[in-house]
């Protein structure tokens, strides 16, 4: 018997323009204590149905169906179906603490007094791995961790005693390692508790790693459904064959720079902000046309890098020098003179929306100033040569921002960059909003350029399988403190640091039965506190952690081309070793 | 949190001193004498402005004045001097505070009630007149709205008295006067503030958990919907309690506006500077507090300035 059944659901949007339709007789079903998947890019309608099944949609939309039911029921929003949506800091509501937001839900279910709903609540935050659910149910949402909001939500969706949960990109804005931990505890929460469970995303590693059935949907119509092992072993419509291969990426050679002089080079530099955020004593090298990563989760200090690279935030401590001139962060600005250009992650957000696209990017040429002031027809040509090489039509230059789509946008971001002319492009998490093909076609021409005009790039993500396609050379940043450094294709085969290996465990393949493997690699926290600036950042979570990690600070230990601050690889912590001894990877 | 309040305190009293200071030489550019009258000789006008000290050098003058001030003392009348300025407040801001503080609590709980109405009633006639109404009354300034009322309801129909502040019903039609406009602007604030939470994702989620209409509404959005309401009721409270000097004119209301506007007219010095001091201190300290619970309904903010 299907625990949820969808039988052809459509669903119209009212907007200015007319009728739009949104989804088109979309059937779907989910069995008792199974985890099915929908999978498909953003704008194909997956969380227009999701909505549309909950009976959440607006007065906007027109909805037709031959029947939504839940154990042969019609939905009633929370009974017997609840949901988790992608923005754990979104969907918990900012002023009411968060125990609260659990006991009205259990209140809102059955009849009992408070006590028991709290006691209830502490239950449920425990079932869904969260500590100390006493302490936590007294804090309000903002004071939790990303990957702990979102354990609260699924707390919330359990209040509801459900026979099935709709995870609406359940992990999509969090880190890789907290993401694995939990999609391991919905697949727990699925076993322990029978409930079945409905996740929709669009990506394939995490489809992979929960689901036994898939469905694959495109611009509102599902097209293939499935097993996951023929989904992913034996597709059958193009579309989800192009899904599978650009997931996979391309193997695009980083050109070789070993003979390039440093074009970038900052030693021990130091920014912090109050007492956590910031980076401390980092210190890296870029060449001339090399594409360097630099590699870390949220908060690990890779934005602020890149600030400070930028000149918009001046160092704390340490030096900058850019080919062989010191820049000293707060007069660097005209040493750097546009040589140095940002893309940024939000297109729409970093474009002024009151300019039209051509003003905005000989704006960005006319910032360069000096002698060589171009005339405004010349620059209007250069304008139209750029777009034109980022892949728009010269035409695009009188149009503004909210005209484009996404992918478009971050192409305009791209030629923003580029117009000036400069020698080393900063990619901050450029890439990351954008669907899979979208983000394989905008790589494949960023890559083309930067080869062929010999840009040095500056890669900055936390998505180390995109990082392995692209960089000759990578630094892994962990909590403002540089962790590894050295060539790509080595690190991402053979991590030294424990923190690297973590995160290279923690991508997901597209494939499900190595995907479906993957355990949490995050070592309890072994409920040890750091002195606040000394000892290693990552020791509080590490399986490899020494009585010294907590105690001092590791420095870099340099090997060849590699250096890894671990004191796995000291001398003194681990024992001394031949003057012939060629060090290997220690965990 | 203490530390803030301090500074603001500390702020606060410089913007008195200042205030003081420039109401007390604005004041001394009105021509003629406070003792000027029709009948009255020079030669007797030179004599009172000798005996209250009005033929000293201005610093002089100014410094005695800001003497007292500090002491908290505001000084006498100069029309009536046998009270004392600060008498004359204790008089006419009790009557100006109630009408005020009357009409503060009918247009926030009426400007609330009504923005609600417009940002969930299901009628699209209900949230068009509304939004309608708010902008036509956003638009009708007190003075008009208070002759209006007077021709109608009080000289035509006779149902409410016209001067005077006496028994509940003089209440009436002055309050309506006073509210319009706040009321508009409180229930225009709310129901587009409300509508924007309503679509946040954590009303989304409240729905998907299965929570009651009502429950989503008033502990979920409507406490996020009222912190920037907030933000615009602290002024609007301000100006009510220090009273319309319009509205009281037109109904003869003893009360703090009719008195300084007659301060005005008869150039008494001393009224006229006490009674800014005193509205500047009535407009700070309200505003102050506004920021206060603006910041305590935030639980961002409350943990930032607890220090947690």
């Amino acid at each position: 018997m299907s625990i949820l059944e969808v039988k052809n659901l459509s669903v119209q949007y009212h907007t200015g323009q007319g009728r739009k339709k949104a989804l088109d007789k979309v059937s779907f079903s989910v069995e008792k204590g199974e985890i099915a998947g929908i999978v498909g890019e953003s704008g194909s309608g997956k969380s227009t149905a999701m909505l549309a099944v909950m009976g959440l949609l607006g007065n906007s939309a027109e909805v037709s169906s031959d029947g939504i039911t839940v154990c042969e029921r019609p939905v009633k929003p929370g009974h017997d179906i609840a949901m988790i949506l992608q923005d754990s800091l979104n969907c918990l509501d900012p002023t009411v603490k968060v125990g609260r937001q659990i006991t009205e839900t259990i209140r809102a279910h059955r009849k009992c007094t408070r006590k028991e709903a709290r006691e209830r609540a502490e239950e449920l935050l425990d079932m869904a791995g969260i500590r100390a659910p006493k302490l936590r149910m007294g804090q309000y949402p903002f004071e939790l961790s990303g990957g702990m909001r979102q354990r609260a939500a699924i707390a919330i969706a359990l209040a509801c005693e459900p026979r099935v949960i709709i995870a609406d990109e359940p992990t999509t804005a969090l880190d890789a390692a907290v993401q694995v931990q939990i999609l391991h505890l919905l697949k727990r929460i699925v076993e322990d508790t029978g409930t079945s469970l409905l996740v929709v995303s669009h990506d394939m590693g995490v489809i992979a790693a929960l689901c036994s059935r898939v469905y694959v949907m495109r611009s509102g119509q599902i097209i293939e459904h499935g097993t996951a092992e023929e989904i992913f072993y034996a597709p059958v419509h193009e579309y989800t064959k192009k899904l599978l291969k650009d997931t996979k990426g391309n193997k695009d050679l980083p050109p070789d720079v070993r003979e390039e002089p440093p074009l970038l080079r900052m030693e021990h530099v130091t920014k912090v902000f109050g007492t956590e955020e910031g980076v401390r004593d980092v210190s890296l090298e870029i060449r001339a046309g090399e594409v360097y990563a630099l590699a870390g989760e949220s908060g690990s200090g890779k934005t602020t890098l890149a600030r400070i690279l930028t000149g918009v935030l001046p160092p704390d401590s340490g030096a900058i020098w850019y080919k062989g001139e010191r820049l000293d962060g707060r007069g660097g600005k005209k040493a750097w003179n546009g040589k140095i250009q940002m893309v940024f992650q939000d297109s729409y957000g970093s474009l002024n929306p009151c300019l039209t696209v051509g003003q905005a990017l000989s704006e960005a040429l006319r910032m360069q100033g000096g002698k060589d002031r171009l005339t405004p027809a010349k620059r209007r040509r250069r304008v139209e040569e750029m777009l034109c090489m980022a892949g728009l039509s010269p035409k695009d230059a009188d149009r503004y921002p909210d005209e484009f789509s996404g992918g478009e946008r971050q192409r305009i971001g791209i030629a923003r960059a580029l117009i000036p002319e400069p020698e080393l492009l900063i990619c901050d998490e450029a890439f990351s909003a954008l669907d899979a093909s979208t983000r394989k076609q905008i790589l494949k021409l960023l890559l083309s350029i930067q080869k062929t005009r010999k840009i040095a790039c500056l890669f900055i993500s936390h998505d180390l399988s995109l990082i392995r396609q692209v960089s000759s050379r990578i630094s892994v940043l962990c909590r403002g403190r540089m962790a590894e450094t050295g060539e790509t294709k080595a690190v991402c085969s053979d991590p030294w640091h424990p923190y690297t290996k973590m995160l290279l465990n923690s991508v997901l393949p597209p494939d499900p039965l190595k995907a479906g493997k993957i355990r949490p690699v995050l070592a309890e926290e072994n409920g040890r506190e750091t002195d606040s600036g000394n000892g290693c950042p990552f020791a509080v979570s590490c399986g490899y952690a020494m009585e010294c990690c907590f105690e001092g600070t590791p420095e870099l230990y340099r090997f060849g081309s590699r250096e890894t601050a671990c004191f796995l690889y000291s001398e003194e912590h681990t024992g001394k070793r031949a003057d012939d001894y060629r060090m290997t990877s220690q965990i | 949190m203490i530390a803030y309040t301090l500074k603001r305190l500390a702020t606060g009293i410089v913007s008195l001193f200042v205030l003081a200071t420039v109401t007390f030489f604005l004041v001394r550019l009105i021509p003629g004498s406070p003792f000027q009258n029709g009948g009255v000789s020079t030669q007797v006008v030179e004599a009172v402005e000798e005996e209250y000290g009005l033929k000293e050098p201005l610093l002089d003058q100014y410094l005695t004045y800001m003497g007292n001030l500090v002491q908290g003392d505001l000084g006498v009348s100069y029309q009536e001097p046998d009270t004392t300025v600060a008498e004359i407040i204790g008089r006419t801001w009790p009557v100006t505070a109630s009408l005020g503080l009357v009409a503060l609590l009918a247009s926030v709980f009426l400007g609330t009630g009504l923005g609600i109405l417009k940002a969930v009633s299901k009628k699209k006639a209900v949230r068009e007149g509304i939004a309608a109404g708010g902008m036509l009354l956003a638009g009708i300034p007190n003075f008009a709205a208070a002759i209006l009322l007077l021709l109608v309801f009080s000289v035509k129909l006779r149902w409410f008295p016209s001067a005077g502040l006496l028994t509940p019903a003089h209440y009436v039609l002055p309050m309506i006067s006073l509210m319009i406009y706040p009321m508009a602007v409180i229930s225009r604030l709310t129901g587009n503030t409300l509508a924007s939470e309503m679509g946040k994702q954590y009303v989304l989620f409240a729905r998907a958990k299965g929570l009651g209409k009502g429950r989503i509404l008033f502990t979920h959005a409507l406490k996020n919907a009222w912190i920037p309401v907030l933000n615009y009721v602290g002024p609007v409270s301000a100006f009510l309690l220090t009273g319309s000097f319009v509205v009281e004119s037109i109904f003869t209301i003893p009360g703090l506006g009719r008195e300084f506007v007659s301060s005005i007219t008869n150039r008494d010095y001393t009224l006229i500077l006490g009674l800014t001091v005193f509205m500047g201190t009535v407009v700070i300290l309200v505003n102050l507090v506004t920021d206060l619970v603006c910041t305590w309904m935030d639980p961002r903010m409350r943990r930032a300035y607890s220090g947690k």
